[in-house]
């Protein structure tokens, strides 16, 4: 071996400067709670998948899917395997699979009695031992929230009487039914993990295109003297889904587009819209900026809060059912399936400009957009002028994801006659590396401890406490369902609220 | 990879720099294949100067490059024998934007500068570049550090792009190499082919082999690493092989190169090492 001379010596290693492209997460095991649900299949295994194949999972890597289901470990390793390969981005790769599959271990509980419990227990002590996992553990919280608090308070006890390695839950939504549901959920979980030890999903924010959103006005100088009240005449943000609720009638029904997709997407998207530059991209800075709005979202008047729900139509050409004849629901069902409200976010920047928020299901496209309208030129110079739209910046955050900008331009020939042209972004054709999926982002900052991309316990709070407001009074009227159409953009009450506006 | 879509062509023996820029931009305007729109996104200019010698590997490891960066690319290729004049072809290579009606398009334009223009290549690419975007520049081949024709390039662009594995006088060259740093940011696509190399002797620390064996840019290099970050002197072998790689092409360490912005200081402080050593 060679001999050092002249460096000094260092208990660090002077080698490793300028090789680490990204930090690796610590030795862990990642439990997975709901293991046989359509989320794990889905999302979390082809996103544990992506991260092996990038080499961005720690070196001593384990995962313990947790079920009710009776099956055993080779039967889940073969389920698994069968979802990456219809569900991954990536390429199949045997020798990516096998690095996975001889690290992943089943249990067959509910994890209510105590046998569950201590087999659950051994299996991580065991992997321990043979992986290398130290005793650090996430627990993947994908059940039923009546499930969570059973969970919460077992692992809580299990972790007073163990001391070695670190702690984390990632909870998934739906995180309580109403302020009550959720405010309690926070306190049971607060007696037992402190605050960032807790990872609420969601997943929006685990979106490229949703953090390219502060990258556009924080990275710009352009935009962010002209984001305010001063030039923006209003803000529209759409979650639209083409889709019904599949098989998802027993959620569907008693959560509504209201819990499903505004107290959490919606507001979420408001949040980062509006928020004051933070001071730094930590997890309490940015944090901090969107409680602030989110405190400072007014109770809507209830007359600006609408809601829908689809009936029969087309989507794409083809029949489809109303939401009354799908499977699993009530034929008088009132549950809706779109929400559209006017929210003003008061405080300085944003007094008086008004957020139309919408959401559903069943509407003509799949397409979740921010559009920033600017206010009108002052004074109009040319002909035609009412013809020209006013400058409208949208961050299209899928499909398509990008940005575009509308802007006015000279038709060529004689006179000054002005169309509005769409100059645009498209992520896809500056960076073709392909956009990660949302859960492989946050399956990784949760494993390095970084929750700057998940939902803090007062701003879930403040959340359901808009929802609330808006529940309440909607229990007061019998609402007069369907009243849209599928494939149609929501009700006209809907259509009439941005259309006052004008 | 997508598939190449189309790609429309415009040629000229005798051209002039603007005709080339009105090239691309009436090849851009044209109503593109299948009646779709074409669209132009550009990260950065790329330009890369290739000798005669350079301009098969060139062309190789530029095919699918523009699809990982959409850019403006430039080739100049110097002909100084030649008679004075510029001929010019330019074209778009043109892919699918998926879920999209566009076809997303890369604008090349091969520039043979023959004769007198050779020596002025920079008057020639500064009109064409495009504005407010980032100039890469990769130098075929073993660049005289101290030629004019050099000089004049590196005062347009952001970023030096070398391959000193093409040099036949390394580790010598990289003393000379060394003294540009303050002119202009250098990358070496030799460097970025020993990072599996590298990374493996830094897991092995504070264990160091007494010799390293492998191509001579890249194992002067490592063993100047291993001096300026270590203060190990190892001895150095020839051989054909690197001993640890992952087999990625030219294009992919080039593409990744074109993604770098800042200084290096390790990469700098290894090249001086190696240049003395």
């Amino acid at each position: 071996m060679a001999t050092r001379s002249s460096a000094p010596e260092t208990v660090e290693n002077p080698l490793v400067e300028g090789l680490m492209v990204r930090r690796r997460p610590e030795p862990c095991v990642l439990t997975i709670f709901g293991a046989s649900g359509d989320l794990t299949r889905r999302k979390i295994f082809p996103s544990l998948y992506s991260l092996a194949f990038r080499e961005l999972l720690p070196e001593q890597f384990a995962i313990l899917g947790v079920a009710r289901s009776e099956q055993t470990t080779d039967e889940f390793v073969r389920m698994m395997e069968a979802a990456v390969r219809e569900f991954g981005r990536d390429e199949f790769r045997d020798d990516v699979w096998q690095r996975l599959a001889k690290v992943t271990r089943y249990v067959a509980t509910d994890f209510a009695d105590d046998d569950g419990e201590d087999r659950v227990a051994r299996t991580l002590t065991d992997l321990d031992h043979d992986v290398g996992t130290r005793g650090n553990r996430i627990y993947y919280f994908a059940v039923p929230p009546q499930a969570m608090p059973t969970l919460v308070e077992e692992l809580g006890e299990r972790r007073r009487r163990s001391s070695e390695g670190w702690v984390r839950l990632i909870i998934e939504k739906p995180f309580g039914y109403d302020l009550a549901s959720a405010r309690e959920l926070n306190e049971r979980l607060g007696h037992h993990f402190t605050e960032d030890e807790v990872f609420r999903i969601d997943h929006y924010l685990g979106k490229d295109t949703v953090q390219n959103l502060l990258a556009l006005r924080f990275a710009n100088g352009i935009f962010e003297p002209i984001w305010n009240r001063q030039f923006i005449d209003h803000v529209q943000i759409t979650v639209a889904e083409s889709i019904g609720i599949e098989a998802r009638a027993s959620y569907y029904e008693k959560a509504g587009a209201v819990r499903d997709v505004f107290q959490n997407h919606l507001l979420q998207l408001v949040a980062l819209t509006a928020m004051e530059p933070p001071i730094d991209f930590s997890a309490d800075s940015v944090r901090n900026e969107k409680l602030k709005v989110l405190k400072a979202l007014a109770t809507p008047d209830p007359r600006v809060v609408v809601r829908g729900q689809y009936g029969p139509g087309y989507i794409g050409g083809e029949p489809v059912p109303g939401y009354r004849e799908e499977e699993g629901v009530a034929p008088d069902s009132n549950t809706e399936t779109f929400v559209a409200a006017r929210l003003f976010v008061d405080n300085w920047r944003w007094a008086d400009t008004p957020f139309f928020v919408r959401t559903g299901k069943r509407l003509p496209r799949r397409e979740t957009t921010i559009a920033i309208q600017f206010k009108r030129v002052p004074h109009s110079l040319f002909e035609q002028a009412e013809e020209l739209r006013p400058n409208v910046l949208v961050a299209h955050i899928q499909p398509n994801e990008g940005v575009s900008l509308a802007i006015g331009a000279k038709v060529p020939g004689e006179g000054m006659r002005v169309r509005t042209v769409h100059m645009d972004f498209l992520y896809g054709g500056a960076f073709r590396t392909g956009l990660p999926e949302a859960y492989e982002r946050l399956l990784l900052d949760a494993m390095l401890g970084d929750a700057t991309l998940f939902t803090r316990a007062d701003e879930i709070e403040e959340q359901w406490a808009l929802v609330d407001v808006i529940t309440a009074a909607w229990a007061r009227q019998r609402p007069n369902f369907p009243n849209y159409g599928a494939g149609t953009w929501g009700s006209q009450a809907a259509q009439e609220l941005v259309e006052w506006h004008r | 990879m997508a598939p190449l879509i189309h790609l429309d062509e415009w040629q000229d023996e005798c051209a002039t720099v603007p005709e080339v820029e009105q090239a691309l931009i009436g090849l851009r305007l044209r109503r593109g294949f299948e009646g779709k729109r074409n669209l132009r996104t550009s990260v950065l200019t790329h330009l890369a100067w290739v000798p005669q010698e350079w301009q098969q590997a060139a062309t190789e490891t530029l095919a699918g490059l523009a699809e990982r960066h959409p850019s403006r690319t430039l080739l100049l290729f110097p002909e100084p024998e030649g008679e004075d004049g510029l001929s010019a072809r330019a074209f778009l290579e043109c892919y699918e934007a998926p879920g999209t009606d566009r076809h997303l398009c890369n604008e090349v334009a091969e520039l043979r500068l023959r004769g007198a223009r050779a020596e002025a290549p920079a008057s020639i690419v500064l009109p064409l570049l495009l504005p407010d975007l980032p100039v890469f520049l990769r130098w075929r081949g073993r660049p005289s550090f101290d030629s004019a024709v050099f000089a004049q390039l590196v005062e347009v662009v952001d970023r030096l792009v070398v391959d000193s594995a093409e040099w036949t006088d390394v580790p010598a060259a990289y003393s000379a190499l060394a003294e540009i740093f303050e002119q202009v940011t250098v990358s070496d696509i030799a460097w970025r082919r020993t990072f599996p190399w590298r990374r493996t002797l830094a897991q092995a620390w504070p264990e160091v082999p007494d010799r390293l064996t492998g191509p001579p840019a890249e194992t002067a290099l490592v063993a100047g690493w291993l001096a300026s970050r270590g203060g190990v002197e190892v001895s150095v072998e020839r051989a054909d092989e690197l001993p640890a790689g992952d087999g990625r092409a030219p294009s992919d360490l080039l593409s990744e190169e074109l993604d770098v912005y800042a200084r290096d200081p390790v990469y700098e402080e290894a090249v001086r090492t190696a240049g003395r050593l």
